[in-house]
C-alpha cells in the first residue's frame, strides 16, 4: 500500500509499504477515508522530538471503514464507518476507566522508552514517536486499530466523513482544553493559537457558555476563521505592544479567568523573549520556545485555570512563582479524546458545531508531502491539509 | 569470598530451604580460568571491532568465540559456576565483589487490576507466561534436565511440566548461539508468593520470587517481582548476556508490563507486523 513515511529531518516521502494485519484479537484493519496533518507532527519532522525512525509510517488523526476484524471484536463491524481517537486505549486499565485515555497503562509496546524521562509511560500512539509507541500511523491506506471496541466511534449516516474527521483528535483535544476550564457564566477565555486545536478549542468554550472568547494568532486568514466561524473575539499579536496589556484592557483590569495554550513548543512571538527562545532552541540548550505559554501565565487573572494543550518537551525556566503566586490551576494532558467523542458527533448531527471548515485543503496521498508543506508554512491558507489514501 | 547465605533472608518469606547442588566457590581454578578466558575475549572482540580491517575481523571473531566459551561454560574447564545465594535488600544492585560474582538483582513493582489468585495463575503457566516474557526470553515447559543445551546447539524439546512447575527459559544470541536453563518452583503460598530457582546444573543459575499484596482502596493487587541472576564469567559475562539482549532490569521491567497488560486485557501491546519502510514485523 502507499503511505506517508518519515526518512529524517524535514524528509517525508510517499513509499510502497506492507499491508497491517490483525495482530492482536482486539484489533481491526481500517480503511482509511480521509486523514489529517497536526501541528504536533511538525516537532518531529523538524527534529524536535526523539525517537523517530526512518521508514515510519506518521499521521494519527482519522477516520476509516472497517476492512477486518479480529476475533475478540464485539461492537464493530466490516464496513462500519468510524472515527478513531489518535491515543490508543485498553478500556479496562484504571486511568481508561477514570476516562483518562491518553494515560492508558497497557496500550504503548515501548514504554522502556518514555520511563527514564517522565518516570512513567503514556498510552500508544498512531504515527509518532517510537516512545510513544511506534504504531504505524493513518497517512497510509491501511491502519491496524488494537482494542477496537474502546477505539472505534461509529460515525452517524447524517454526517459527511469531514465532518466526522477532526473528532480524531483536533477536536477533542480542544474541547478537553475548554473543559478543563470549568467555564461558568460570565467567564472569558483566551486562546493561544487559531490552528486546528485552538479554532476547536475557541469554539467548543462557546459552546460551553463563556461569555467572551479571544483568541490570539498572527495570520489572517486565522484570525478571520477565529471570528467567522468560531465567534471569538481576535487579537493579532504583531499588531499589539504587548498581548498581555490588550487582554487585561478587553477584560476591566481582571485578565482572562481561562487561559488556553493551544501553541507549544514551537510558538512564535515578537521582542526579545522569542528571540532568546529561538536562540535557545537552535543551540539545544532547551527542547521549547515557550513564548506563548509564558504570556498565558502572566495574562491569567488571579486564581484562575491555565489550561495546556500546547505539546512541549523538557522545557526549563517555567516562572512556576506567577503560577504559585496568582494561585493558577494549571491543567493538562494528551487528550482524552473517547471520553469526549461520542458528545461530539451529537453536536455535530444537533447543528450546534460543525469542525469540517478546518480542512483548508483536501489532497490525495501521494500529495501529502506537498501538503505538509502548505501546512507548515501556512501558505495558501492551509489550515488542515486533508489527504484521501 | 561471597558470604555464606544468611539463615533468614528478609522479614517476609521463610528460610529459605537449603539447596544442596549450591555452595560458595571461592576462586576456584575452573572458575578464574573462565573469567580470564572471557576477558581476552572480551578484549581481543572489543579492539578487533574498532579496527576495520582483515586482522580486525579475525580478532574479533576470535575475540567472541573465547567469550562465547567462557560465559556457556563450554570449554576444556567448563565447571558449574556456583555462585552464594544473596538476596539484595534494595531495588536493583549486584552483590559480592570479587571478579567471578556478577550476580544482579533487580526488584521492580506494578499495580494491576485483578485479585492474587487470579494473578498468580499466569506465573504457572508457560504459555501465557512466554508472552510475559517478550521476546528476549523464550519460555517453554520444562522437561527436568539441567543443561536442556545439546552437543549440536539445539535446545532440547520439553514436554510436559511436572509438579515442581519445571519451565524452561532460552535465549538466542547472535549467530545462532543459545543459553537455556530450568527452573522449578520452590515455594508457594497461594494469593501472595511464587518462588522458583534453576535447577542443579543450570548455565544461567538465576532465582526469581513474584510476590502480591492487596493494593489500597480498590486499586487492585500489588504484584512486585525480584530476580536474581547469576550470569557465569562474573561481571563479564553480565555484559555478554547483554549481548544476548538480556538486561536484567529491562527484562524484569518489561515482564510485569506485559504482565499488567495480558491479565487487564487479555493481550499484550505489540509492534508485531507493523507497516513501515524498512518493511513488516518491525520490533524495536
Amino acid at each position: 500500500m502507499r503511505a506517508l513515511c518519515w526518512h529524517g529531518v524535514n524528509d517525508l516521502r510517499v513509499n510502497d509499504v506492507p499491508e497491517p494485519e490483525l495482530v492482536n484479537p482486539r484489533d481491526v484493519v481500517l480503511r482509511v477515508r480521509l486523514t489529517t496533518a497536526c501541528g504536533s507532527d511538525l516537532h518531529f519532522i523538524d527534529g524536535y522530538l526523539p525517537t523517530m525512525r526512518e521508514g515510519d509510517v506518521i499521521g494519527h488523526e482519522f477516520m476509516g471503514e472497517v476492512a477486518a476484524v479480529g476475533r475478540k471484536v464485539d461492537d464493530v463491524e466490516e464496513g462500519d464507518r468510524v472515527v478513531v481517537p489518535s491515543f490508543v486505549g485498553c478500556g479496562n486499565c484504571g486511568y481508561c476507566r477514570g476516562d483518562l485515555w491518553s494515560l492508558c497503562d497497557n496500550t504503548n509496546p515501548n514504554p522502556e522508552l518514555q520511563e527514564p524521562v517522565l518516570g512513567d509511560a503514556t498510552a500508544g500512539i498512531y504515527g509518532y514517536t517510537h516512545a510513544f509507541g511506534g504504531y504505524a500511523g493513518s497517512h497510509a491506506e491501511y491502519v491496524r486499530v488494537p482494542h477496537a471496541d474502546v477505539n472505534c466511534f461509529h460515525v452517524p449516516d447524517e454526517l459527511s466523513d469531514e465532518q466526522a474527521l477532526f473528532a480524531s483528535d483536533a477536536w477533542p483535544t480542544g474541547y478537553m482544553g475548554a473543559d478543563f476550564c470549568d467555564i461558568r457564566p460570565g467567564d472569558t477565555v483566551a486562546v493561544w493559537g487559531c490552528g486546528g486545536v485552538g479554532l476547536m478549542a475557541q469554539g467548543s468554550a462557546a459552546l460551553m457558555g463563556a461569555e467572551r472568547v479571544v483568541g490570539i494568532d498572527r495570520f489572517p486568514e486565522r484570525l478571520r476563521m477565529a471570528r467567522e466561524e468560531a465567534g471569538s473575539e481576535t487579537i493579532d499579536y504583531t499588531e499589539v505592544d504587548s498581548v498581555v496589556d490588550t487582554l487585561k484592557r478587553m477584560t476591566g483590569g481582571r485578565g482572562p479567568d481561562a487561559c488556553i495554550d493551544a501553541v507549544g513548543m514551537e510558538a512564535h512571538g515578537t521582542g526579545l523573549a522569542h528571540a532568546y527562545d529561538r536562540a535557545k532552541q537552535t543551540l539545544r540548550l532547551h527542547t521549547d520556545r515557550g513564548e506563548a505559554l509564558r504570556q498565558a501565565i502572566v495574562a491569567c487573572r488571579k486564581g484562575g485555570t491555565l489550561s495546556i494543550l500546547g505539546v512541549y518537551g523538557l522545557m526549563d525556566k517555567f516562572p512556576l512563582g506567577i503560577v504559585m503566586n496568582k494561585g493558577l490551576t494549571v491543567r493538562t494532558a494528551q487528550q482524552h479524546g473517547q471520553a469526549y467523542v461520542p458528545r461530539l458527533l451529537e453536536h455535530v448531527a444537533e447543528g450546534e458545531m460543525d469542525p469540517s471548515y478546518l480542512a483548508t485543503h483536501e489532497l490525495p496521498l501521494e500529495d501529502a508531502v506537498r501538503g505538509y508543506d502548505l501546512f507548515k508554512h501556512k501558505e495558501d491558507g492551509c489550515v488542515r491539509p486533508v489527504f484521501a489514501p | 569470598m561471597s558470604p555464606p547465605p544468611p539463615s533468614v533472608a528478609t522479614a517476609g518469606p521463610p528460610e529459605r530451604p537449603h539447596a544442596p547442588h549450591r555452595s560458595p566457590v571461592d576462586g576456584s581454578p575452573g572458575t578464574w580460568e573462565r573469567a580470564a578466558t572471557a576477558a581476552l575475549g572480551g578484549t581481543l572482540l572489543a579492539r578487533g571491532l574498532r579496527r576495520r580491517s582483515f586482522g580486525g575481523a579475525a580478532a574479533a571473531l576470535g575475540g567472541g568465540w573465547l567469550l562465547y566459551r567462557a560465559i556457556t561454560g563450554r570449554g576444556r574447564s567448563a565447571r558449574t559456576f556456583v555462585p552464594a545465594p544473596t538476596w539484595s535488600s534494595s531495588g536493583s544492585d549486584r552483590t559480592g565483589s570479587g571478579p567471578s560474582d556478577g550476580a544482579t538483582t533487580v526488584e521492580r513493582a506494578v499495580t494491576v487490576r485483578g485479585d492474587a489468585d487470579e494473578l498468580a495463575g499466569v506465573w504457572r503457566d508457560p504459555e501465557r507466561l512466554a508472552l510475559v516474557a517478550g521476546h528476549v526470553l523464550e519460555v517453554t515447559a520444562g522437561d527436568g534436565d539441567g543443561d536442556g543445551v545439546a552437543e549440536d546447539g539445539n535446545v532440547e524439546g520439553g514436554a510436559d511440566q511436572s509438579d515442581e512447575g519445571r519451565l524452561r527459559w532460552t535465549v538466542r544470541g547472535p549467530l545462532g548461539r543459545v543459553l537455556s536453563w530450568e527452573t522449578r518452583v520452590v515455594e508457594e503460598r497461594p494469593g501472595e508468593l511464587l518462588r522458583w530457582e534453576s535447577v542443579a546444573g543450570a548455565a544461567v543459575p538465576s532465582e526469581g520470587e513474584v510476590r502480591f499484596d492487596p493494593a489500597p482502596g480498590d486499586r487492585g493487587t500489588e504484584v512486585t517481582l525480584r530476580v536474581r541472576f547469576d550470569p557465569p564469567g562474573g561481571r563479564l559475562g553480565d555484559a555478554a548476556m547483554g549481548r544476548f539482549g538480556v538486561v536484567p532490569d529491562a527484562l524484569v521491567g518489561g515482564a510485569l508490563r506485559r504482565f499488567r497488560s495480558l491479565v487487564e486485557t487479555g493481550e499484550v501491546p505489540t509492534l508485531e507486523g507493523n507497516p513501515s519502510a524498512r518493511g513488516r514485523g518491525d520490533l524495536l
